[in-house]
């Protein structure tokens, strides 16, 4: 019985093994590539030799090039801006709404829940075009607000805060309230302090929303200034030339801030999906 | 329960402007400016379901891109669904490695679309990619891949597979956990087989997920923009032209927004039928 299952745990570990290969096979080759010189990138991927994974004079000379001479530092600075922005006002709108929503009876909450739920099943590819004509009727098109104040009207954020505060006792805030604290200092001082996990769990999803989003920019503004980093890696490739060296380096040195976030905060990514209102 | 009508207005309320401005308001606007047509001049007019029936009856751009969309996202929701399923299954039980494989598989999910097209246009490419360089490797001939009108679309399907079934995995592992586990016990007394536990208690049970994550998957990829735009713009042949970049085409290309809108308001409806019948259709088959 014994030796059964250890057979069964060998052959587990040699599928999942080989679906693994498929995941990392094409990531391990795009990092060794970005590390070659910028010339012979692509003379290792035929015939397949070790170093067609594993660059024999490994040299940063790409990403150099990037950052001094085509200003990929900038897309970044606007990114993380436009990111670390949308993340600072949606925790605040959301939460508190949330907030509202979880300990209140007020006229008019489920007409407010129903716009929530509609929101969030409505995805926001969906309405890019009638977005950009709003934005250019509020004359805020190539803006950082155009970045910036879409992506603060989030639904599921809003929903998320809400689960999470229903299951902060009421007793607490009762007792502030017989002390003559204001809801508003009930709310800053208390609920959010409580409520930690479900900001990270917001500030991880608003930053991969923004950090990854490509056709929004590309919409919404059209000047170097705000280009954001999913837009300065689809522009190497727009080009009848493409450079290679500048795409691979471009796109790893854009991808490592969310995957860093994610093997940090990996319980969080977790969380966010659990937290939808899924269960079994 | 606290009562307090003003107090919750206003904590509700900048969220409340903010959806009403940047969602509910846009949907409006996109109903309505399916309806108009903008002459060259720049005036707008009101042409009821002209642009519609534009589309359906004269369009065979819009067909094609239509029926491209249609067959795509029957291929790739379902598949998506199995290895996502299956990758899940496979990590269910606790071993020193599961967790490290959770992340591995999960990690493409980290990368925006954008990179990962990136990755994949370069993997896939007909000269000097890695798919063919394996391929030629154990003696088969190298395939044209994103240049080939009957392969290009299966290129952004395993493209598609390769970033999201971690994802998706991610949920099914979370409705796995929530199955008791003196279910499987009980079913263990009994004699049950791997197999037979996996088809008696984990799928049945797994319906819920298994319909949400089919129906959110389905909406997601009939939006897929960001391949289409990097590797193809549509091509060889309109074979990967999705309604999504078309639409997009429209807008900001050919400056036709009344074609555009009516293209994604097209799009929000087979979103939703698509939706509805899934839903229907996962809970008729697995409710016990």
């Amino acid at each position: 019985m014994k030796k059964r299952s250890l057979w069964k745990t060998l052959i587990l570990f040699a599928v999942l093994g080989i679906i693994s290969l498929f995941f990392l096979i094409p990531l391990i080759w795009v990092v060794a590539s970005a590390l070659r010189p910028a010339s012979p990138l692509y003379e290792y991927a035929n015939p397949l030799t070790w170093k067609s994974f594993i660059p024999a004079e490994p040299t940063l000379e790409n990403f150099v090039h990037i950052f001094v001479n085509l200003n990929f530092g900038r897309a970044l600075m606007n990114s993380l801006f436009v990111s670390v922005s949308t993340i600072f006002l949606t925790v605040l709108v959301a939460s508190m709404a949330g907030f509202a929503l979880a300990k209140f009876e007020f006229r008019g909450k489920a007409a407010l829940f129903t716009i929530v739920l509609i929101t969030f099943m409505v995805p926001f590819e969906s309405i890019v075009i009638p977005l950009y004509i709003l934005i250019k009727q509020l004359r805020i098109d190539n803006t950082y607000w155009a970045l910036i104040l879409p992506g603060v009207a989030n639904g599921l954020a809003i929903f998320l805060f809400r689960q999470f505060f229903s299951e902060v006792p009421s007793e607490i805030m009762e007792a502030a309230r017989i002390d003559g604290a204001s809801w508003f200092r009930i709310y800053w001082r208390i609920v959010l302090p409580l409520s930690v996990p479900a900001i990270v769990t917001v500030i991880v999803m608003v930053f991969m929303f923004q950090w990854n989003s490509l056709f929004w920019p590309l919409v919404a503004t059209h000047s170097s200034r705000f280009e954001v980093v999913q837009v300065a890696i689809a522009a190497h490739r727009s080009t009848e030339n493409t450079s290679w060296a500048n795409l691979f380096s471009s796109a790893i040195a854009g991808s490592l801030p969310p995957v860093i976030l994610f093997l940090f905060l990996q319980k969080y990514f977790v969380r966010g999906i659990s937290g939808t209102g899924l269960k079994g | 329960m606290f009562r307090n009508n003003k107090v919750a207005w206003l904590f509700v309320l900048p969220a409340l402007t903010f959806l009403l401005v940047f969602k509910i308001w846009p949907i409006g606007v996109s109903v309505i400016e399916s309806l108009t047509m903008t002459s060259f001049t720049g005036t707008k007019s009101f042409v009821g379901f002209e642009n519609y029936e534009y589309l359906f009856k004269h369009d065979p751009v819009f067909w094609k891109s239509f029926s491209v969309t249609l067959f795509y996202s029957i291929i790739v929701n379902p598949l998506i669904v199995l290895t996502s399923l299956l990758m899940a299954l496979l990590l269910n039980s606790s071993h020193f490695f599961t967790k490290f494989f959770r992340t591995v598989f999960f990690l493409p999910a980290a990368i925006s679309f954008a990179v990962v097209s990136v990755i994949w246009m370069i993997v896939l490419d007909p000269y000097n990619g890695l798919a063919n360089s394996f391929l030629t490797m154990f003696g088969f001939k190298p395939q044209p891949f994103f240049a080939s009108p009957d392969q290009a679309l299966w290129g952004l399907i395993l493209l598609n597979v390769w970033r999201s079934s971690g994802y998706w995995m991610m949920y099914f592992i979370a409705g796995l956990q929530n199955i008791p586990e003196t279910l499987y016990e009980a079913a263990e007394i009994d004699g049950a087989s791997t197999l037979k536990k996996t088809f008696k208690i984990t799928l049945p049970l797994l319906t819920r997920t298994i319909s949400f994550v089919l129906v959110a998957n389905t909406a997601f990829n009939f939006l897929s923009f960001a391949p289409v735009y990097i590797i193809t713009k549509g091509g060889p042949m309109g074979s990967t032209n999705l309604l999504m970049y078309e639409s997009y085409k429209s807008a900001f290309v050919n400056l036709d927004m009344g074609r555009a809108s009516a293209i994604t308001t097209i799009l929000l409806g087979i979103i939703l039928v698509f939706s509805f019948f899934e839903l229907r259709f996962t809970r008729a088959r697995f409710e016990y």
